[in-house]
């Protein structure tokens, strides 16, 4: 479970936002929402534990982050997975080189799994064959499920996801509602920061907690009265993600 | 995945090409400088060329018999700081005498031979300094059959001063050669850090501790580097022997090809490797940091 205790930033000479208080249990999915320019991207990196706030903390099951024991904090960072809204890709780097460094930062990986996992992966964001693809050459759209399939690799307990869902566009939008409940599902905890909240994820959506400057739903990851819902995808998405020992 | 990630070949496994092309540099360049080294220690500068040329002669005062003449010789061959000492009876004196200044054999046919025949000292080529001289020279002095020692004293200083002067020279070029060579160790891991530096700093982001990453990366330079190294040294080994083989008078200048395996040698080949190792690991460390400034 992910704590945040009144949380604030300053930033250029001004309050960003203070007093922020969010809880992300575990097996849930959390969407943070707020306007351009409110600290989304900030506050996410507060929460994997990369910038230090400069008020208040963050606590993960029931150690702190930045005034705790490091060795901890490290080993909460190493089970974390993170899709940015912004890329710097150099020339000539591949998606399956993507996934090389997922696996290396996970403690490394045969390369034939690798592959496997990955055309899975890749097939399931509806990448088929992207494996060598150059990074450059990929759409906004195919450049964040990319970035969110190597992620996946790793079956990261925690995934913090920067504008995925919107920069994903909408014909993907209901797949990736159904593949972050489906890994919310298996024990994960998925934060999610995005502009607005999608419109057809409302109905499955809790009421908004206001949170300074954002608001925070909970998506529901068991849905009342059905097993799955149509837009989940197929029952071994969750299973190809966490494969390899999320725990 | 729950094991710790193996980082000692993380650019290896990042950017495979980029280390292949740095590590095939690094074995021409390595290759060169355990060429010019092995030269300079076999040769020592202009150590090994001077001492093939100088002598010292001690000019006995009578003829001796053939067993003496040897035996005093061999007396001299004892002293430290001599290679060689060779006696010359009269006959053989004459003979070089003879070849020297051609067309006087008639000053012979009135009194016999006049000379009374030398013994020739040569040094080795690291003894080659005014004190060890001075010792073989005080040494002969003192021998009552030896009329005269002929050390070219005039001339020492100077030929000593020219000697230290190659000696400096020599390491100098080699000295700035190694500067050179440590310069592109730099300059290899500074770029190839900076064009990893957003995959470092993924890892880092991704709980992968950036000492360990640092300390790791320059494990795998140090361990890289003296695999080449020692590559490096055999090839350029192998090809002194094979050159010194194939050109016997270039042993004058350089050496024999046999000292290759002597201990002095091989300990300064395991010098060079470690020092190679070294640099490799600091140029990895210093590359890091410039890579994390850069995307500061």
């Amino acid at each position: 479970m992910i704590e945040a205790f009144r949380l604030g930033i300053y930033s250029r000479g001004a309050t960003l936002w203070d007093g922020v208080d969010l809880a992300f249990e575990s097996g849930s999915v959390g969407v943070i929402s707020g306007p351009a320019s409110s600290g989304k991207t900030i506050l996410l990196s507060v929460l994997r534990g990369e910038r230090q706030p400069d008020a208040g903390d963050v606590v993960v099951s029931g150690e702190s982050l930045y005034r705790g024991n490091a060795a901890a904090a490290r080993s909460f960072r190493a089970s974390c997975g993170h899709v940015p809204d912004r890329f710097a890709d150099p020339a000539g780097q591949t998606v399956g080189d993507l996934f090389r460094l997922s696996a290396l930062a996970g403690g490394g990986m045969k390369e034939s799994e690798r592959r496997e996992r990955s055309d899975r992966l890749l097939a399931m964001l509806g990448l088929e064959g992207a494996q060598d693809w150059t990074l450059r050459s990929l759409s906004t759209s195919e450049r964040v499920r990319a970035a969110l399939a190597a992620e996946l690799l790793r079956g990261p307990r925690f995934l913090f996801a920067d504008c995925v869902v919107e920069t994903a566009g909408t014909p993907f939008r209901e797949m990736l509602g159904g593949l972050f409940r489906a890994l919310a599902r298996e024990g994960n905890t998925i934060v999610l920061a995005e502009r607005r909240l999608p419109e057809r994820w409302e109905a499955i959506a809790g009421e908004a907690k206001a949170a300074g400057p954002f608001r925070v739903y909970r998506l529901q990851v068991h849905p009342a009265g059905s097993a799955a819902r149509p837009s989940d995808p197929p029952s071994t998405a969750g299973n190809v993600a966490g494969k390899g020992g999320s725990g | 995945m729950t094991g710790e990630p193996s980082l000692v070949w993380v650019d290896w496994r990042l950017a495979p090409g980029s280390v292949l092309r740095d590590s095939l540099w690094r074995l021409f360049f390595l290759a060169l400088a355990a060429f010019a080294l092995l030269v300079l220690l076999l040769s020592g500068g202009a150590d090994r060329f001077l001492a093939s040329r100088y002598a010292i002669h001690a000019v006995l005062r009578t003829p001796l018999a053939a067993g003496e003449g040897e035996g005093l010789a061999r007396k001299v061959a004892g002293l430290p700081p001599v290679r060689a000492a060779v006696y010359k009876d009269p006959e053989a004196s004459w003979q070089e005498f003879l070849l020297a200044y051609p067309g006087i054999d008639s000053l012979r046919s009135g009194a016999g031979n006049p000379l009374p025949g030398y013994i020739e000292v040569r040094l080795r080529p690291d003894r080659l300094t005014s004190a060890d001289i001075g010792q073989v020279t005080s040494a002969l002095r003192n021998v009552p059959y030896v009329e005269r020692v002929l050390a070219g004293e005039e001339q020492l200083p100077r030929l000593l001063r020219w000697r230290r002067w190659a000696s400096a020279f020599a390491w100098g070029v080699f000295g700035s050669f190694a500067g050179l060579f440590s310069l592109l160790f730099l300059l290899q891991e500074r770029v190839r850090g900076i064009s990893l530096a957003g995959e470092f700093v993924f890892l880092a982001e991704r709980g992968v501790p950036a000492a360990r990453m640092a300390a790791a990366r320059a494990a795998g330079a140090a361990l890289s580097a003296i695999l080449l190294a020692s590559a490096g040294a055999v090839l350029s080994a192998a090809a002194l022997r094979y050159l010194l083989l194939r050109y016997p008078a270039l042993e004058q200048l350089v050496g024999p090809p046999a000292e290759l395996l002597s201990p002095r040698i091989a300990a300064a080949v395991a010098g060079f490797i470690l020092c190679a190792a070294f640099l490799a690991a600091v140029s990895s460390l210093i590359g890091l940091r410039a890579a994390r400034a850069g995307r500061k």
